[in-house]
C-alpha cells in the first residue's frame, strides 16, 4: 500500500505562551517544535499498516518554514517512514489551514498515494481542517476521528472505528481516501538512537509552495489573549445542596463555558 | 570561532535522552530510591533505544557516540535519575578497556553479544584496601600453564550483581607494584566467581553495587587484555575517557536541583509574596545557575578536546571535580530553598543531594582529581 | 447585498442537536432572523427539520435519501456547497461536532470559504467576519479575521445558548442529490456502539478532572468522586493524602510528586490545597473547589467555590450534571 502521512510541526506542549506587547502575535518562548500528538498517532498508524502489509511504503509530507519542518520530517524518518517531501515555505510564514492543505495537496498528488493519513488536528491552532480540505482537493472521501485502522486485503476495504458524538462507529471503506486520526489506541513508538543518526543523512525532497495564494477564502489571526491571573474563588451562595449544584452548573455552562 | 550551539543531530540525540529520562526514568526514580530497586525493565528499554551502549561502536551493535555526544545524553539521563545513569556509565566504563586494548578477536567475542542483546558489564578495579592506589592491589593473577589463576576481592563494583562479564584488574607481578597490574575479561559464569550481596548505599539506589570474590578463577591467556603489566596504563587511559561523563552526570543532577528550586520559589509564598521575590532566594538561585552553567561548559570543553584526539587529562579532571562539587552545592542550596519541605523524602531534592555526593567520590575521588590537576598544571610551569 | 446564512443541522436521538440550535441562535444574531435558512440531510429529514421552525427559522432545505444515514461527511459537504451556492449564501454555520468540523473543512475548498472551527464568538466586521476561538489547548484565545466572500464556521459546543423553543413553522424545500462523486458513497458505517465512560479518559488526557482529597474520609466514599467524574465524562484524580491512605493507587495522584495536569475543568473535592497539590493542577483552565473549610487555600486559586459539606453537595451536583446533560 502507498501510504502518505501529513505532519505539522507545533510548539512543544511545555512551551510557555506569551503575547507580544500589542497582542497581535504570540511570542513563543524557547520554541521547540515537535510532531503534534495526533500526528504521532498518524505516523504510528502508517508504520503499523506498513508492517502488517508487506511491500507498503510510508511517505511523510509537511508544509512549512525551516528549520522546524525539516526537523519533524527527520523525526518521522527516524521513526521508520521511508520517504519525505517538504513543501518549503519562507521563514516566518505560517499558512492558514486551508492554504496548508493546498500546499500539501500538490505534494501529495505528485507521489503515489492510496491512503493519506493526518492527525485529527494540530495542538497549536486546533483547526482540524487540513484532512477534509486535502481530501476535497484530491477528490477522495475522508474519515475523521479514527481510532484504529486495518486493511482487509481480501475484501479490499479499510476497516476502522471512529469516535464521534454518537459513540464508537465501525466503518469500512475502499481506497483511496484520507483518514484523520484521533489520539489513537496505538502507543506511538520512540525513535531509536541509531535511527535518529541515520535519519540525518536521508534525503528529503523539496518542493516550492504555490506561488499565488488565493485572494479569497483565507483567514489570519489578528490578536492573541492569555487568560488572566487567578484572583480567588467566586463563592457560590446557596441554601440547599441542590441550589448550589444548579448554580454551579449554570456558571460552568454560561460564564466559564467548560460544561461538557 | 568557537561554537557553543549543538547541531540538529545532537539536539535530536539530546531530545531522545531527555524524553526517556523524563517519561521512563523520572517517574520511577523516587520509588527505586526508596526501595533500592534495580529497575531492569528501564535499562532494557534504554538498551532497545540505543541509550545503553553509548560508547560501543556501531559495528558491534552499539551507538558509537563520541565523548561529547555521550555527555549530552548522560546529563539528560542524570536529570531523570542519577542512580539509573550510574548503571549506564558503569557499563560503558567496563566496555572502554576492551575497546582500548582488546584485540580484534577479543572485541568480536566480548562486544558482539553486548551489542546484540541486553547484558551489563562491570569494571572491577577497586579493592577493600583502597580505590585510588592500584600499586597496592591484592588481587593476584598467577601464571598457570596456558592461562592464569585469579584470587582476591574487589569491592564497590557497580553493576556487579547483574553483569554478565567483568573487566578485572589483577597483579601478575606484585614485586613490580603498579607495573605488574594486568587486565582480564572474566565471565560471571567462571568457576570461583562469587558476587556478594547488594551494598546498601546512601544514594544512587537504583544502581546496584557489590563486592566480587575470585577464588582460584581460571582465566585463559586469550582473555587477557593487552600485555602483562599493561593494566595500570589501561586503567588510567580508560578513566581519562570516562571521567568527563561523570561531569555530565553531576551537571544533570545540578540542573534538576536548580529547576526544582526555581519553580518551587515561584509558587511558595512567605510574608505575602512568592519566595522568588526575596533577595535571599534570588542570590541562591543566581549562584546555583552559575555553578550549573560552568559545570556544563567545563564538561563540554573536556569532551570536545578528547574527541579531537587530545588526552584532556587536566580538562577532564577539572570538569569532573568542578561539576561534582557544583552538584553537591546546588543540591544543598535547593534543599535550603525548599526549607523544611526540602528535608522531607516526599520532595525530590534530598535525593539529589545524596546522589550528588557520590559524584565527588567515584571514578577518582575529588582529592585525587585535585592532585592530578595540580600535577598537570605545574607541568606547564616547570 | 448580504446573502442568507445557512445553518446545517445534525441529529441527536432523532431531533435537531443542541449544537444545531446553538448555531441557529448565532446565525440569527449575525444575520437577522429572516436571513437564516436551515439545511438537513438524512433518510427522513422532514420530521426533525420541523425543529428549525421551533427555533424561529422559516425556511429549510432538505436532502432526503435512505443512503444519507451514516454516509461519509464528504457527501453532505457537496450537497451543502451546492445549496449555499444556489441560495447565494455568504455564511454557513454548523454546530461544534465531528460532523460539523468535517463539513467546514470541505467547504474551505468546495465553496472557497474562509473557514474557522471551534469558534466561541462570531461578529461581522464590514463585509467579512471575525471569530474568537481557543487555541493551544485553551491556553490562549485568538481573534481571527475571515477574508473573502464566503465564510464557513463550526462553533464550539455550548459556547452560546440555543434559542427558546417557540411554536413556528418551517417551509421545506428538497434539494437534488446529483453532483456527488460516486466514490463518496462507497464507505459504509456498519454499526454505532454507544460507549459508557465507565473507565473514563486518562488523567493526563482528560479535559475534565474530578479529584478527591482527605475530606472524602474513607475509600468507600470515593465513589462520590467517581460518580461525579462519570457524569461529566471526566477522569478521577486524588490528592496525596488519598493515595497515602491507600484509598486509591498512586497513579491517581495529582500534584508535584504525582501527575501534573491542565484540564479545561478541575473540580477539587475535599482538597485543602497544599502547595504540593496546587503545583500539579494550577494550570487548569477553570478550577472549582468544594470544601467545608472556607479558609482552605484551595479557594485562593479556584475560580468558583462551594463552601459546604461535600457529602451533600457532591451527590446533588452529580444529579444536576446528569440532568443538564440529559443522562
Amino acid at each position: 500500500m502507498e501510504i502518505v502521512v501529513c505532519v505539522k510541526p507545533v510548539p512543544d506542549a511545555e512551551t510557555r505562551l506569551r503575547t507580544a506587547a500589542d497582542g497581535s502575535t504570540l511570542d513563543i518562548e524557547a520554541v521547540k517544535f515537535v510532531l503534534t500528538g495526533y500526528d504521532e498517532s498518524a505516523v504510528e498508524q502508517a508504520l503499523l499498516l506498513k508492517e502488517a502489509n508487506p511491500g507498503s511504503k510510508v511517505h511523510v509530507v509537511s508544509a512549512g518554514p525551516p528549520p522546524r519542518t525539516e526537523e519533524v520530517l527527520r523525526a518521522s524518518l527516524a521513526l521508520g517512514c521511508d520517504l519525505a517531501t517538504w513543501v518549503e515555505m519562507p521563514p516566518g510564514v505560517a499558512p492558514d489551514p486551508v492554504s496548508a492543505a493546498r500546499a500539501l495537496a500538490r505534494a501529495v498528488a505528485a507521489v503515489p498515494h492510496e491512503l493519506v493519513l493526518c492527525g485529527k488536528n494540530a495542538g497549536d491552532d486546533e483547526a482540524g481542517v487540513v484532512a477534509g480540505a486535502l481530501a476535497e482537493l484530491l477528490g477522495v472521501p475522508d474519515y475523521s476521528a479514527v481510532l484504529d485502522l486495518r486493511w482487509d486485503a481480501a475484501a479490499s476495504r479499510l476497516r476502522f472505528q471512529r469516535s464521534t458524538e454518537a459513540g464508537v462507529e465501525k466503518w469500512e471503506a475502499p481506497l483511496p481516501c484520507v483518514v484523520a486520526l484521533q489520539q489513537a489506541w496505538n502507543d506511538p513508538r520512540t525513535a531509536k538512537l541509531p535511527a535518529i543518526l541515520k535519519s540525518r543523512r536521508l534525503p528529503i525532497a523539496k518542493v516550492p509552495p504555490e506561488a499565488a495564494i488565493p485572494a479569497t477564502g483565507t483567514t489570519r489571526p489578528t490578536k492573541f489573549e492569555l487568560p488572566p491571573p487567578r484572583t480567588g474563588a467566586k463563592l457560590i451562595e446557596f441554601k440547599t445542596p441542590e441550589e448550589a449544584a444548579q448554580k454551579l452548573v449554570k456558571v460552568l455552562k454560561e460564564d466559564a463555558k467548560v460544561f461538557p | 570561532m568557537p561554537d557553543f550551539s549543538l547541531t540538529p543531530e545532537q539536539e535530536s540525540l539530546r531530545d531522545l535522552a531527555r524524553k526517556f529520562a523524563r517519561t521512563e526514568m523520572a517517574p520511577h526514580a523516587a520509588e527505586c530510591d526508596r526501595a533500592s530497586r534495580f529497575p531492569e525493565e528501564i535499562y532494557r528499554k534504554a538498551f532497545d533505544l540505543g541509550l545503553l551502549n553509548l560508547n560501543l561502536p556501531t559495528e558491534y551493535g552499539g551507538s558509537g557516540l563520541g565523548l561529547f555526544d555521550q555527555c549530552l545524553i548522560v546529563e539528560e539521563l542524570a536529570y531523570g535519575c542519577g542512580g539509573m545513569t550510574t548503571t549506564v556509565i558503569a557499563h560503558c566504563l567496563a566496555l572502554a578497556p576492551i575497546l582500548l586494548d582488546g584485540s580484534p578477536e577479543q572485541k568480536e567475542r566480548f562486544l558482539k553479544p553486548i551489542g546484540a542483546e541486553y547484558r551489563l558489564a562491570a569494571f572491577a578495579l577497586t579493592e577493600p584496601s583502597g580505590g585510588s592506589d592500584p600499586g597496592s592491589m591484592r588481587t593476584l593473577a598467577r601464571r598457570d600453564g596456558d592461562g592464569y589463576v585469579l584470587s582476591g576481592e574487589k569491592c564497590f563494583i557497580s553493576n556487579a550483581p547483574q553483569a554478565s562479564l567483568f573487566v578485572v584488574f589483577a597483579n601478575t607481578d606484585p614485586s613490580q607494584r603498579h607495573k605488574g597490574v594486568t587486565a582480564f575479561v572474566v565471565p560471571r559464569s567462571a568457576n570461583g566467581v562469587t558476587v556478594g550481596p547488594d551494598d546498601e548505599k546512601m544514594g544512587h539506589r537504583a544502581s546496584s553495587t557489590a563486592a566480587i570474590r575470585f577464588d582460584d578463577v581460571r582465566v585463559p591467556a586469550s582473555d587477557r587484555l593487552g600485555p602483562e603489566g599493561g593494566g595500570f596504563s589501561l586503567a588510567m587511559r580508560t578513566l581519562d575517557h570516562t571521567r568527563t561523563p561523570i561531569g555530565a552526570l553531576a551537571t544533570g543532577i545540578a540542573q534538576a536541583a536548580l529547576d526544582h528550586a526555581a519553580s518551587y520559589s515561584l509558587k511558595r509564598e512567605t510574608f505575602g509574596k512568592p519566595i522568588s521575590e526575596h533577595q535571599a532566594i534570588q542570590i541562591k538561585l543566581a549562584n546555583m545557575a552559575q555553578a550549573v552553567q560552568a559545570a556544563r561548559l567545563l564538561t563540554w570543553r573536556a569532551a570536545w578536546l578528547i574527541d579531537r584526539g587530545q588526552k584532556g587529562t587536566l580538562e577532564s579532571s577539572i570538569a569532573k571535580c568542578f561539576a561534582s562539587d557544583a552538584a553537591f552545592a546546588v543540591a544543598d542550596e535547593a534543599i535550603q530553598t525548599f526549607g523544611g519541605y526540602g528535608y522531607m523524602r516526599e520532595y525530590p531534592v534530598e535525593k539529589l543531594l545524596r546522589d550528588a555526593k557520590l559524584t565527588q567520590i567515584y571514578e577518582g575521588a575529588n582529592e585525587i582529581q585535585r592532585i592530578v590537576i595540580a600535577r598537570e598544571l605545574l607541568r606547564g610551569y616547570g | 447585498m448580504t446573502g442568507p446564512t445557512l445553518v446545517v443541522g445534525e441529529l441527536h436521538d432523532g431531533a435537531l442537536s443542541d449544537a444545531t440550535k446553538e448555531a441557529v441562535s448565532v446565525a440569527q444574531s449575525v444575520s437577522g432572523k429572516e436571513n437564516v435558512v436551515g439545511f438537513l440531510a438524512g433518510s427522513s429529514p422532514r420530521g426533525p427539520a420541523a425543529g428549525f421552525g421551533r427555533c424561529g427559522v422559516a425556511r429549510a432545505l432538505v436532502a432526503e435519501d435512505p443512503r444519507l444515514d451514516g454516509v461519509a461527511g464528504a457527501v453532505v459537504a457537496h450537497l451543502v456547497a451546492s445549496a449555499a451556492d444556489s441560495l447565494g449564501a455568504e455564511l454557513v454555520l454548523v454546530g461544534g461536532s465531528t460532523f460539523g468540523r468535517d463539513l467546514i473543512a470541505r467547504l474551505g475548498i468546495r465553496w472557497n470559504a474562509a473557514v474557522a472551527t471551534g469558534v466561541t464568538s462570531l461578529t461581522r466586521t464590514g463585509a467579512s467576519f471575525e471569530v474568537r476561538r481557543p487555541v493551544f489547548g485553551g491556553r490562549a484565545t485568538e481573534t481571527r479575521q475571515l477574508e473573502g466572500a464566503h465564510a464557513a464556521v463550526a462553533l464550539r459546543p455550548h459556547a452560546s445558548a440555543a434559542p427558546p423553543d417557540s411554536p413556528g413553522e418551517v417551509a421545506l424545500t428538497p434539494v437534488p442529490l446529483d453532483g456527488v462523486p460516486a466514490s463518496f458513497w462507497a464507505a459504509k458505517r456498519l454499526s454505532v456502539e454507544v460507549v459508557s465512560r465507565g473507565a473514563g479518559p486518562s488523567l493526563t488526557d482528560a479535559s475534565i478532572i474530578v479529584s478527591g482529597g482527605r475530606g472524602v474520609r474513607a475509600a468507600e466514599n470515593f465513589r462520590l468522586i467517581d460518580e461525579l467524574a462519570a457524569s461529566l465524562g471526566g477522569a478521577v484524580g486524588a490528592s496525596r493524602a488519598v493515595t497515602d491512605a491507600g484509598w486509591r493507587p498512586e497513579s491517581y495522584q495529582v500534584g508535584q510528586t504525582g501527575k501534573q495536569v491542565s484540564p479545561q475543568l478541575y473540580v477539587a473535592v475535599g482538597i485543602s490545597g497544599a502547595v504540593q497539590h496546587l503545583m500539579g493542577m494550577i494550570s487548569s483552565r477553570v478550577i472549582v473547589a468544594i470544601n467545608s473549610d472556607s479558609t482552605a487555600p484551595i479557594f485562593k486559586v479556584a475560580d468558583y467555590g462551594i463552601v459546604g459539606d461535600l457529602f451533600q453537595v457532591v451527590p446533588a451536583l452529580t444529579q444536576e450534571v446528569k440532568r443538564a446533560r440529559g443522562q
